[in-house]
C-alpha cells in the first residue's frame, strides 16, 4: 500500500517566491547599512591591527557574518554596536593568532620579513610606541578609546552604540588616556 | 586635626587625572600653577604628551577606508548567500532521516504482506462459523485487507480506502502451490462478503489459532566418521595421489 500525497506546485512556488523576496528585503536592508557602517567596521579593525591590507580583510569578514547574521538582529537600530563588536573580536582574534604566527615562525626562520615600506612611511617612531601600548590596554578600554576618537562620534554615541552608561564610557575613557600616558612618558622628546 | 600639606607630586598626579579626563584644573590646581614653575612645565608636557596621544589615536581610529573594501564585500555577498539557522538546517536534516527511516520501514512492512502465505490465517478462515460472518465494510478493500496482519495498518487501510481499492484491480499475488486453492477460497469468500476481513485478522482469532497443530521434528541421526576417511575420498586427495 502507498499513502500518495498531493503535490500542490503552486503552493510551493508561493512559498518559494516569499522566501525570495524576504531575501531580497533583508539584502536591500543590509546594503543600506553596508555603506553607512562599512568605514566604521574598517577603523575598528585598522585602529586594532595597525596595518591596512589585514583590516580591510577583517571589516569584510565581519561584515559577511553581519549579514549572514543580519536576520537574527532583532533590534535593527544596534546594528552598528553590534558590527562594531564583531569586527573588534575578529580584529582582536587576527592579531593574536598573527602574533602565534609569528613566533611559529621566529622559531622556524630567523629571517623573518619586517614591516614594509608602507608601514614604516606611515608610523612614526612614536607611532609605534603608541600602537603597542594600545595594544596593552584593556580591550574594553581599548574599543572605547577607538571609538570616541573617530570623527563623529560623541561620548553618547559611543555609549549608545555600546549599550553603555555614558559615565562607564568616560571612566574607561579616562583610564586608556592615562595608561597610555604611564607608558608612553619616557618615549615623549 | 589639621590638613596634610599637598606637596607638588600631589599636584602633578592631580595634574595627570585632570589631563586625562580632559577636565579644567581645578581653582587650586590653578592657583599652584601660578606659583610653582616647575608644575607649569610639567603641565605643559602633560598636555603635549596628551595632545599626541590624541593625535596618535584619532589617526588611527580614522585611517582612511580602500575604496574596495565595499565592493568586495558586496562580490562576497553575492558568492555567498545567507545560511539560514543552524537550527533550520539540523531541523531539515532531522526530517530527511525521519523521512529516509519512514521509506525504510514502509518497505519492510510491506515487502512480506503482499504473499499472504501464513497459514494459520486461512485455516482461521475456514473455521470461522457463517452465521458469524457480516457484509464486508465497503470501506476495506478485499486484497488489501486479507494481507493485513496487523491492526494498526486496519486503520490506514480504511483512511486510504478509495486509493487502495483503485489499485487493488491490478495487483497480483503470489502464494505458495499448496495454499492457492485455500487462498481462492478466501478471497471468494471475502469478495462475496460471507468472509469478513477484519473478523479474520480479529485478536480473538489466537484461540482458533491454538487448534493448529505441527508435528514434531524428526531428527535423523548423525553419522560420525573419522576426518581421514572423509579426507581420503576426496578429490583433492585423490589428485594427490595420483601426482605420487
Amino acid at each position: 500500500m502507498q499513502e500518495l500525497v498531493l503535490i500542490q506546485p503552486g503552493r510551493a512556488a508561493e512559498k518559494e517566491f516569499a522566501q525570495e523576496a524576504a531575501q531580497a528585503a533583508l539584502r536591500r536592508e543590509f546594503e543600506e547599512r553596508l555603506a553607512e557602517c562599512g568605514p566604521l567596521a574598517y577603523r575598528v579593525a585598522r585602529g586594532v591591527l595597525h596595518n591596512s591590507a589585514d583590516a580591510e580583510d577583517v571589516a569584510q569578514e565581519a561584515l559577511l557574518r553581519a549579514y549572514r547574521r543580519f536576520e537574527r538582529l532583532r533590534d535593527r537600530a544596534r546594528f552598528r554596536g553590534w558590527l562594531v563588536r564583531i569586527t573588534f573580536r575578529l580584529a582582536i582574534d587576527r592579531v593574536r593568532s598573527s602574533k602565534r604566527r609569528e613566533v611559529r615562525e621566529t622559531l622556524w626562520s630567523q629571517s623573518a620579513p619586517g614591516p614594509s615600506t608602507e608601514d614604516l612611511a606611515a608610523t612614526s617612531e612614536f607611532q609605534a610606541h603608541l600602537d603597542r601600548a594600545m595594544e596593552k590596554l584593556p580591550e574594553k578600554h581599548r574599543l572605547v578609546l577607538l571609538l570616541a576618537a573617530m570623527q563623529g562620534h560623541s561620548l553618547e554615541e559611543v555609549a549608545e552604540m555600546l549599550g553603555l552608561p555614558v559615565g562607564t564610557v568616560k571612566s574607561r575613557l579616562f583610564f586608556a588616556r592615562k595608561q597610555l600616558a604611564e607608558k608612553l612618558r619616557c618615549h615623549r622628546k | 586635626m589639621p590638613s596634610k600639606m599637598k606637596t607638588c607630586e600631589d599636584y602633578r598626579t592631580a595634574l595627570t587625572n585632570a589631563t586625562a579626563a580632559a577636565a579644567e584644573p581645578s581653582l587650586e590646581l590653578r592657583s599652584h600653577l601660578d606659583a610653582c614653575a616647575s608644575c607649569r612645565a610639567a603641565f605643559t608636557e602633560e598636555l603635549q604628551l596628551f595632545a599626541a596621544i590624541d593625535t596618535g589615536v584619532r589617526s588611527a581610529a580614522n585611517a582612511e577606508v580602500p575604496a574596495s573594501l565595499l565592493p568586495r564585500v558586496r562580490v562576497q555577498l553575492n558568492e555567498r548567500p545567507v545560511l539560514r539557522h543552524s537550527w533550520v538546517l539540523a531541523g531539515a536534516a532531522m526530517a530527511a532521516a525521519v523521512a529516509l527511516v519512514a521509506v525504510i520501514v514502509f518497505v519492510r512492512g510491506f515487502g512480506g504482506d503482499t504473499i499472504p502465505t501464513n497459514p494459520q490465517v486461512i485455516s482461521a478462515a475456514r473455521n470461522v462459523p457463517p452465521t458469524r460472518i457480516q457484509p464486508a465494510p465497503p470501506a476495506v478493500a478485499p486484497y488489501e485487507t486479507a494481507g493485513l496482519a496487523r491492526k494498526h495498518r486496519q486503520i490506514r487501510a480504511a483512511k486510504t480506502a478509495p486509493i487502495v481499492a483503485a489499485a487493488v484491480a491490478e495487483v497480483a499475488v503470489l502464494v505458495p502451490a499448496g495454499q492457492k486453492q485455500a487462498m481462492d477460497a478466501l478471497l471468494a469468500g471475502v469478495r462475496q462478503g460471507q468472509v469478513r476481513a477484519d473478523v479474520l485478522l480479529a485478536e480473538n482469532s489466537e484461540k482458533t489459532l491454538e487448534d493448529l497443530q505441527v508435528s514434531p521434528l524428526d531428527v535423523s541421526p548423525i553419522e560420525m566418521k573419522p576426518l581421514e576417511d572423509v579426507g581420503a575420498k576426496s578429490p583433492a586427495s585423490q589428485n594427490e595421489k595420483a601426482r605420487r
